[in-house]
């Protein structure tokens, strides 16, 4: 009986991780900053952490908005596309920055997906570098 | 009409002219009630947009009239592919996560059926006359078909690779989908027989067709094939980055481009593109209203749907939809 329980179960759960299909994972966080935005917007330009991971792929001066793809490898996600923006804050003296980011599991065949290359460990390795990236970005423009 | 009383009352009308009074009476009512009925049912056939929100299990409704956002409704796990049956109001939407259709009502926009099926729905089309609904299973390779009558699955067509986009040419009564993995677009009759297989651009994604042509977005080398459904000859033509879909009308291709946050606007005539407008953020696919002139893009990455006059190729307005909206395939109710 705690066989079929059991059997019962581990179907349950594979269906519940397996099932999810191609689906574009999104990881989007932002982070308040006590600067102008103009200040910020010139600052992002120039930063030279994020272009150590990422790829400029093009900017939008008018609407403070850059585009990135990745350069670095040896990654648990793949397609990674991103773009950060610089958008009014409470006052002239401070704006939010948003970090956006599109990408996959590195998986894409049928189902069962390898331990590691699944959408959950994906999600996980992005917001590893999307959280610490903006907080680093933060205390470099409010130190200036 | 109450001079009419008065005079009824004090000239003492005739038994003649009193009937006259009523019947006039009685046709000014039942031209009321007609009016009242035009416009409650004039109300009741209003466009709407459907959109699919993979991020949190809904589907928002717009009224394209009053570009107003009237109803969210929940529906499987991570919905993408969308078609909507225009005579039968009704709406096929894919869920990814519990490898289900739900199927809404359009007149009520409820939901009335769940249809189980055993793969990851990833993009719907139907049959001109309504009677069936094809799925492409990315995974296992297979074009499903739907009875629409039956409401379940009633057939499994084993396709090319990574079967991706889908939709049906109406004057060939062709199905066409493409292989997003192999780079092909795959043209089936109406009795299931491959008819042609071609290569297209590099990761072709959405596909749209009307008259004797095909178009494929091709994500990768961020292009579109155009495709001759009669001598089969072929072409590219170049549109920003990573184009996921595309829809044509009177010659005119409308093409989102998912990185550059755009929408491509090319003239198939002159082979020429016209002019490049700002969608919202990852802006993935695009529906027409024709008669409202309304062009409508749904935005993955702002979670939202922007809306743009076909006239003046200008923003009318973007509106709030739910989290990672999609809508992979037709999702107008014209």
């Amino acid at each position: 009986m705690k066989k079929i329980i059991f059997a019962i179960m581990a179907i349950m759960l594979s269906a519940s991780v397996f099932s999810h299909g191609p689906t574009p994972q999104k990881v989007q966080e932002s982070v308040t900053i006590a600067a102008s935005p103009e200040k910020t917007w010139d600052a992002l330009k120039n930063y030279s952490e994020f272009k150590k991971i990422m790829k400029v792929r093009s900017f939008k001066d008018k609407k403070m908005k850059i585009k990135y793809e990745l350069i670095k490898k040896d990654i648990p996600f793949s397609d990674y596309n991103a773009q950060i923006r610089v958008k009014k804050g409470a006052n002239d003296n401070e704006c939010i920055v948003q970090w956006t980011a599109r990408f996959y599991r590195t998986y894409k065949l049928n189902p069962p997906i390898p331990e590691g290359q699944d959408d959950a460990t994906a999600v996980a390795a992005v917001k590893e570098i999307v959280g610490p990236g903006l907080a680093e970005f933060k205390r470099f423009v409010e130190s200036k | 009409m109450f001079i009419f009383y008065d005079m009824f009352k004090q000239k003492k009308l005739s038994t003649l002219n009193a009937k006259i009074y009523h019947l006039f009476i009685l046709t000014f009512f039942l031209i009321i009630l007609y009016f009242y009925f035009f416009y409650y049912f004039k109300d009741e056939h209003i466009s709407k947009a459907y959109i699919t929100n993979q991020g949190d299990n809904t589907v928002s409704i717009i009224d394209l009239n009053t570009l107003k956002k009237i109803k969210t409704l929940k529906v499987g796990i991570a919905p993408l592919g969308i078609t909507i049956l225009q005579n039968k109001k009704l709406v096929f939407v894919g869920n990814v996560g519990t490898d289900d259709i739900s199927v809404i009502n359009a007149v009520n926009d409820k939901l009335i059926k769940t249809i189980k099926l055993d793969t990851a729905p990833l993009s719907l089309a139907s049959n001109p006359d309504e009677t069936e609904v094809y799925i492409t299973d990315w995974f296992k390779n297979n074009v499903l078909t739907i009875s629409v009558e039956e409401m379940k699955v009633t057939r499994s067509l084993k396709v090319g690779k990574t079967p991706s986009g889908i939709t049906f040419n109406k004057k060939h009564q062709y199905q066409i989908i493409t292989n997003r993995d192999a780079n092909t677009i795959e043209i089936y009759n109406k009795n299931y027989n491959l008819v042609k297989k071609l290569k297209t651009g590099d990761h072709p994604f959405g596909v749209y067709t009307i008259g004797d042509f095909a178009y494929t977005a091709n994500v990768y080398d961020d292009s579109v094939s155009v495709i001759n459904l009669i001598d089969w000859s072929i072409y590219d033509f170049l549109v920003g980055a990573h184009p996921y879909n595309i829809l044509a009308h009177n010659k005119i291709a409308y093409i989102t481009n998912t990185v550059d946050d755009t929408l491509t606007i090319y003239d198939l005539n002159t082979k020429k593109e016209i002019k490049t407008l700002d969608t919202g953020e990852t802006p993935e696919n695009l529906d027409l209203n024709v008669k409202l002139n309304l062009l409508v893009v749904t935005n993955w990455g702002s979670n939202s749907i922007s809306i743009f006059d076909t006239q003046s190729l200008r923003l009318i307005k973007e509106i709030k939809t739910g989290a990672q909206s999609r809508s992979f395939g037709d999702f107008i109710l014209q």
